[in-house]
This record gives C-alpha cells, sequence and structure tokens, in this order.
C-alpha cells in the first residue's frame, strides 16, 4: 500500500459505513427479506471491488477489479428490477461502461507490450522509454476510459440515469466514491506510470473539466428530480476535482513543482469533500424519498417542519456544496482557485489568459451552484407542502438519521480541521508527484492557510467559524435586546389574496426560469401548449410544459445510434436464411483462403 | 494405370455436376467412389500393405454398394420428385466445375512448385473433388443434393490424405468411414422425414421458417 491507494482506501471506507448503516433503516419495508440480504451482500462486493482497484498493482487484475466494480454497481443500479426506468438506466449504463473499459484495455495492452509484464513498476520503467506518439495515444484512451467512468462531459450521458435509479445509499457511494475510482486511475495511470511530460496533457485535461464544471452545473438547475439533480452535480464536482488533477499536470510540465503539488492538494481535498457531501445529500434525498414516496421537487415542499433532522443535514450539506466558509467545500474550491490565480503569476501570456478564464468559469460554477441549491433547499423544505405525500410526511428512522448526522459533521471538520488535512494531502502529493514537499509549507500551525508564500494571503477557517458564530452570536442577542419581540401568528402575506393553497407557490421550473434564458443558447429550451375546446370560446383545459433539448444525446449519440441501426439493417440482408447462401459464404471463404496462401 | 484411374474420378465431377435427376447423381457418386477404390488398391499393390487392402475393401463395399443403395431407396420412398433442383443450368455447372479444376490445378502447382507432375495432379484432382463436393451442396435444391455433395467431398478429403500425406493412420481412416455411414443414415432419415412433413425436400424453402 502506498499514500496514493491509503487515500483512497479512507476515502471509500469514510463513506461505505455511514451507507451500509444508512441501507438497514433505508431497506426497512421497502423489499423482501431475501432481498434486503442481496442489497447487502451486494454492496460488501461493491465495497470490496473498489478496495481491490485502489489495491491492485498489476494491470490484469485491476482490469479484473474494475470489471467486478462495474458489473455489481450495474446489477445495483437494475436493484428495482420492477421499474422498467431502472432496467434502461441499467442498460445505458452497462454499455458507457464497457465502452470506458474498451479504451482502458487498449491502452494497457500497449503499455504491457513495451514493458512485457504486467506490473506496475515495470510498466512504468518501461512507458519512460515509450515514444511521444504512443504516449499521447496511451494517454487519450486512458483519458476517455477513466473520462467515461468518471462522467465527464460528453461522456456523462449515463450518470444522470444510473444514479438516480440506485437505492439512495448505493447512490451515495457511487457518486461519493465510485466515479472518484476514476480519479484514482488518472492519477495512478497516467501522472505515476505514463509520467506528464507534454503540456497539452493538462490542457487538454483541463478544458474538459471545465466544460464539465459548467455543463454539469446548468443541467442541474433545470432538473425536478432531486437525485437526478445531485446526479448533475456529480459533473460538475469531477470537474472541479479534475481542475485540480489537470492543473498539477499543467504545472508539472512547466517544472512549477510547487504549484504542482498545491493543485494536487486542492484536486484531492475536493475529492474528499466531494464524497462526504454527495454522500450526505443522496442520503437525505434517499431520506425525503421514503417519507414522501417521490423524488419530484414540484410535489414536495415544507418538509422542513416534519423533519426537522434531516432539513438541518441537508442544508449543511448543501452549504457545503454551494462553497459556503468555514465548510469543507469552500476550502477546497478556494484552494483550487488559488491554485489558478498563482499558476497565473507564473506563466506566459497565453497561460495567463487560459488560467485567468478557468478561474472564472469555476467561479460561475460554485455561484451557479449556490443558486441551484438555493432552489432545492428552497422548494424541497421550505413554504408549504406541494401535495399529500410531502404533507404526510414523517422523521425516518434512527440508522438514516445517524448516518446523515455522521456525514454532515464531517463536512464541518473537514472544513475547519482544514491546516491538518492539507498537511496530510501534501504528502500524499509529493509521493504522486515525486517532488521533495518537505521545505513547502501550506498552514501556519495547522491553522491558517498559507498558500501563497511571501505574499500575506491567509485564511483561516477555524477562525472564520469562530468569527460567523460570534457574529451569530451578536445578532441574536442584538435582536433579543433591541428588536421588536412580539410574535403575531398570522398567515403569509399573500399580495393581498387570502386562501392561497399549493398552487399559489414559487415552483422550481419557475426558479430556474432566469437561468434557461440565461443559458439558452445551449439549453435550447422549447414549449409544448395543448388545448382542449368545448368550444371556441371556452377552453376546458390548458396544458403548458416546457423542456430543455438534451444537447449532447440529440447531436451526439443519436446520431451515432442512428448510422449503428442502419449498419445493422444493412448487415441483417447477409443473413436471409437461405442454407444454399451460408454454404457459399463457405465456399466463398474456402476460396479466398486459397487464393490468400497463393499470394503469401 | 494410375492416370486412368485419376480420370476416372476426375471425370466423375463434371458428370455429377451436369446431372438433373437424383439417381443420375447417385450413380455417377458411386462411379466416382468405384475409381477412388481402384486407386486405394493400386496404391495398395503397388506398396504391398495390408491395411491399404483392408480400407479399399471397406470403401467398395460402402461407398460403392451399401451408401449408393440407400440413397437410391431414399429416391424411391419418397417418390415425389426426382428432380433435383438446379440453382445453375447444367451447362453453365459445367463451366463452372471446369474453371474449379483449372483453379485447383493452378493452386496445387503453386503449392508444390518442385513436386513431380503426378503429385501435383493428384493434390488438383483431390481439391477439384472437394470443390465440386461444395459446389453440389450449394447450387442444389433438394436435400439429397446436399448429401451427396457432402459424401463427394470426404472423398476428396480421403484422396487429399491418401495423396499427400500417404493416407491417414488406419484407425482413423476405419472410424471415418464409420462415421460416414452413420451420417448418410441420419441424413436419409431426416429427409424422409422432410418429405413427410413438409412433402418436398427442396431445402431453399426453409428460409420460410425464419422469423
Amino acid at each position: 500500500m502506498d499514500p496514493l491507494s491509503l487515500f483512497f482506501l479512507s476515502v471509500i471506507f469514510l463513506i461505505s459505513f455511514p451507507s451500509a448503516v444508512y441501507s438497514f433503516g433505508y431497506l426497512k419495508n421497502e423489499a423482501s427479506g431475501k432481498k434486503q440480504a442481496l442489497a447487502l451482500s451486494l454492496l460488501v462486493l461493491f465495497v470490496a471491488a473498489m478496495v481491490w482497484v485502489v489495491a491492485a498493482r498489476n494491470l490484469v487484475v485491476f482490469l479484473v477489479a474494475w470489471e467486478i466494480m462495474s458489473l455489481v454497481s450495474y446489477f445495483l443500479v437494475v436493484f428495482d428490477s420492477t421499474q422498467e426506468k431502472s432496467v434502461q438506466a441499467g442498460t445505458i449504463y452497462i454499455v458507457m461502461t464497457h465502452l470506458g473499459t474498451a479504451f482502458l484495455v487498449i491502452a494497457f495492452l500497449i503499455m504491457s507490450k513495451y514493458a512485457h509484464a504486467f506490473d506496475f513498476a515495470s510498466v512504468k520503467a518501461a512507458c519512460a522509454l515509450m515514444p511521444e506518439k504512443t504516449k499521447n495515444f496511451v494517454f487519450i484512451c486512458l483519458f476517455i476510459g477513466f473520462g467515461t467512468k468518471a462522467g465527464l462531459v460528453p461522456l456523462h450521458i449515463w450518470l444522470p440515469f444510473a444514479h438516480p435509479q440506485a437505492p439512495s445509499h448505493i447512490s451515495a457511494i457511487m457518486s461519493g466514491v465510485m466515479i472518484k475510482t476514476a480519479i484514482y486511475g488518472i492519477i495512478r495511470f497516467v501522472i505515476m506510470l505514463l509520467g506528464v511530460d507534454s503540456i497539452w496533457w493538462g490542457v487538454w485535461v483541463l478544458v474538459f473539466a471545465l466544460i464539465s464544471c459548467l455543463v454539469g452545473v446548468v443541467y442541474a438547475l433545470m432538473e425536478h428530480d432531486i437525485k437526478r439533480l445531485l446526479a448533475f452535480h456529480s459533473v460538475e464536482n469531477i470537474g472541479i476535482i479534475l481542475l485540480g488533477v489537470g492543473l498539477a499536470m499543467f504545472f508539472l510540465s512547466l517544472h512549477l513543482y510547487y504549484l504542482a503539488v498545491l493543485s494536487m492538494i486542492a484536486g484531492l481535498y475536493h475529492l474528499v469533500n466531494h464524497a462526504i457531501f454527495k454522500g450526505l445529500l443522496f442520503l437525505c434525498s434517499g431520506s425525503v424519498y421514503k417519507a414522501t414516496g417521490t423524488r419530484d421537487m414540484e410535489k414536495l415542499g415544507g418538509l422542513i417542519k416534519n423533519m426537522p433532522v434531516t432539513a438541518a443535514c441537508f442544508l449543511l450539506g448543501a452549504m457545503a456544496i454551494s462553497a459556503l466558509p468555514p465548510l469543507n467545500g469552500f476550502v477546497s474550491e478556494w484552494l483550487t482557485l488559488q491554485a489558478f490565480f498563482l499558476g497565473a503569476g507564473n506563466v506566459g501570456s497565453a497561460g495567463k489568459l487560459f488560467l485567468g478564464v478557468g478561474a472564472g468559469l469555476l467561479a460561475l460554477t460554485s455561484g451557479l451552484a449556490a443558486a441551484c441549491f438555493v432552489k432545492a433547499f428552497g422548494i424541497i423544505f421550505l413554504a408549504k407542502p406541494r401535495s399529500r405525500q410531502a404533507q404526510n410526511a414523517f422523521e425516518v428512522s434512527f440508522s438514516m438519521k445517524l448516518a446523515q448526522v455522521f456525514l454532515s459533521l464531517l463536512t464541518v471538520v473537514f472544513g475547519v480541521a482544514s491546516g491538518v488535512v492539507i498537511k496530510l494531502l501534501a504528502g500524499i502529493c509529493a509521493f504522486v508527484l515525486e517532488v521533495d514537499a518537505t521545505q513547502m509549507n501550506f498552514s501556519l500551525n495547522n491553522f491558517v492557510l498559507s498558500p501563497q508564500p511571501g505574499n500575506a494571503l491567509y485564511l483561516s477557517p477555524p477562525l472564520l467559524a469562530l468569527l460567523i458564530v460570534v457574529f451569530g452570536v451578536f445578532a441574536f442577542l442584538a435582536y433579543t435586546f433591541f428588536g421588536n419581540r412580539k410574535v403575531r401568528v398570522f398567515e403569509t402575506w399573500g399580495c393581498g389574496y387570502y386562501k392561497l393553497d399549493s398552487r399559489n407557490e414559487y415552483t422550481a421550473t419557475a426558479f430556474s426560469k432566469a437561468f434557461r434564458i440565461a443559458f439558452s443558447f445551449f439549453l435550447l429550451p422549447y414549449r409544448k401548449t395543448q388545448k382542449i375546446r368545448e368550444s371556441f370560446y371556452h377552453v376546458k383545459s390548458f396544458s403548458y410544459e416546457t423542456h430543455t433539448t438534451p444537447v449532447f444525446r440529440k447531436y451526439f449519440y443519436d446520431q451515432i445510434l442512428k448510422i449503428v441501426f442502419r449498419s445493422a439493417k444493412f448487415g441483417r440482408r447477409m443473413q436471409p436464411g437461405s442454407i444454399h447462401l451460408y454454404l457459399g459464404y463457405i465456399f466463398l471463404t474456402l476460396l479466398l483462403l486459397l487464393v490468400f496462401m497463393h499470394k503469401f | 494405370m494410375q492416370a486412368v484411374i485419376l480420370f476416372g474420378v476426375l471425370l466423375s465431377c463434371p458428370l455429377m455436376a451436369i446431372a438433373k435427376r437424383a439417381p443420375a447423381l447417385v450413380r455417377n457418386f458411386r462411379l466416382q467412389s468405384f475409381f477412388l477404390f481402384l486407386a486405394t488398391l493400386s496404391l495398395g499393390a503397388g506398396e504391398g500393405r495390408v491395411d491399404l487392402y483392408i480400407i479399399a475393401g471397406l470403401l467398395f463395399l460402402l461407398k460403392v454398394l451399401l451408401i449408393p443403395e440407400i440413397l437410391y431407396r431414399i429416391t424411391r420412398r419418397i417418390k415425389a420428385n426426382e428432380n433435383i433442383g438446379l440453382f445453375i443450368n447444367a451447362q453453365l455447372s459445367l463451366f463452372f466445375v471446369l474453371g474449379m479444376m483449372y483453379a485447383a490445378w493452378v493452386f496445387s502447382k503453386a503449392m508444390f512448385p518442385f513436386a513431380a507432375v503426378l503429385k501435383t495432379t493428384l493434390l488438383a484432382a483431390a481439391f477439384c473433388v472437394v470443390l465440386s463436393g461444395m459446389f453440389l451442396m450449394i447450387f442444389r435444391i433438394s436435400a439429397l443434393a446436399q448429401i451427396i455433395g457432402m459424401l463427394v467431398m470426404e472423398n476428396g478429403i480421403f484422396l487429399l490424405a491418401s495423396t499427400v500425406s500417404g493416407g491417414m493412420p488406419f484407425f482413423v481412416e476405419i472410424a471415418i468411414f464409420f462415421d460416414v455411414f452413420v451420417s448418410v443414415v441420419i441424413m436419409g432419415f431426416f429427409v424422409y422425414q422432410i418429405n413427410k412433413l413438409f412433402t418436398h425436400i427442396n431445402v431453399n424453402k426453409l428460409s420460410r421458417l425464419k422469423g
């Protein structure tokens, strides 16, 4: 076990244990006893496969573990096999994941061809002697292979289908941990084994990471299904993690070792943070689903009254993913931004422009994520219930609450104790990048982060937390002593109308309308209206739907599918069912072989 | 002597290609098998090997007497139609087989450029027999023609083995004879059943079974 594997191992267990605890409450009354046992054993197998993936020291072993992980997660996606949606999602998932594995196999075969062995040590030695062109080709194959698993745009297509269909504790593990194994793959195979020596590799990773950030968050804003929303946020956050990794590759090829270590720390920090808060959010959304039986945000609302613990946990997770201080998401995104800024000061003018634009886009992404979670929290937990199920919701069982509270505490701990975490990560990153990091200081006294040596630029999450608490206390005291304390219980002000019900409430669609218009060049929204009239003057019903065009699916995947189906139809003509024709094929093959033999 | 026998084996190929009715096809097959028997016998006499005599005897018993007799019986039993049905008419089939003969000759010459002429010719003849068996299977409609085509191919392979490597091991040869005999019995039974079920044995109509 080297530090990198240990790091990923701890991330796996950090999320898997609470998820397993959660699953006891979640699956109760949901499935039969046999099916619960099956779920638990699949969960154990899934975690074991992931452990195996990060522990493997051999290309073939890695591939086998990788495949087991994919297959077990497929079974978990189609766990609720009575729903046709699950089966469909599973099919999309397994096709995409095998596409990725195919590229991995290509890359591994080329690597092992040069090494004449499969173990990492000899592969590493062989990769140093690989010609430039082959190296680039292997990099592209690895990037596509791992990018598919990570859910990078445009290979993300399976993620918003598969993650929501799995049971919620599995979604938490898949989104929190499984897609991170792809990051592990990129770090292990591209940075450590292959070795980065072209600048364009880092740029390439950065470009795709930025696209993933923006596309993920924009799609998440448009989503009303709470778990699909979270799945799109996974695309976004994988982008942010890869920004750190890509920056590390970029700086490594420019021999800016300090910056490379800093960016890698930012990437790995965001990785563990994302695992925590995305796991938390998926568990909370599972609780909401368990309590109300729906994942459609438009049918929820007012849950904070019936489910206070879940609401508090969801709020913490939402704040963390929106990068609000002093929670963990803030620290890692701040570090990534610092890496961008610090890098811009050390490269040429084109690099300055590129990194500047990257930092801007990252800031835009965080802003949009915050907007998205204002929508998610507001619509799900605040206001009046929008349906009977939401009205009758009740708080979930103890084991589920326990897992949620544990993970929400972690979001605070990883924010406040960032000085310690960053030191641990510095060691791992120094190992990964093969840089001596003993002279590099990223924090003062485990208390204040200081990523820019020389510049007086500090961040102290504990102090920040203290400041927030103190301000809060002061505000509360001021309110208690000087505020208007007379409490009046009255209906909410509703523009002078009375008898307002949930139908008058703001909806998720309405909230995201502004963003739909702002990003209409990409989302291509369209509307469908249908009037049913009794006569010209009397409209009996009027329906209005608004949709956005799934650009990647329509203009990329559907086109590919069309070509595949067309060629399959053409190929079918070869097989008309005539025995004579089949015999003729054999005969022709024989003749061709004879000619072939004659020629050579 | 060898040349005459070889000529007989080769001659039976175009004869089979132009046969339009099942009895004619079976007769030509019997002719080919007989020449093959003669070839094996002369090889055995030349080398004085007992196992070759036994193989020749088996060949005569099975391929000249028994199998053609079974095939005759099938044609009589199903009686509906003696035509084997040609996808390609007799003249064109003849051209095809002659073309294949030439191709086999070119091929065997290319394969063993320095071998004796007799050996090359034998190889070419064997190839030609295999190819014409295949030809029968593809371009004839009746299931009976397919059985005979397969048997002709088997003859060709026998010839190939005995020319290239001086015959297969004795026990292998015996096993193959047994296989061929059993397969003819089974296929005959199937053809009979197919005829009973569909009132014909036209294989090209099997595509109707397709879903």
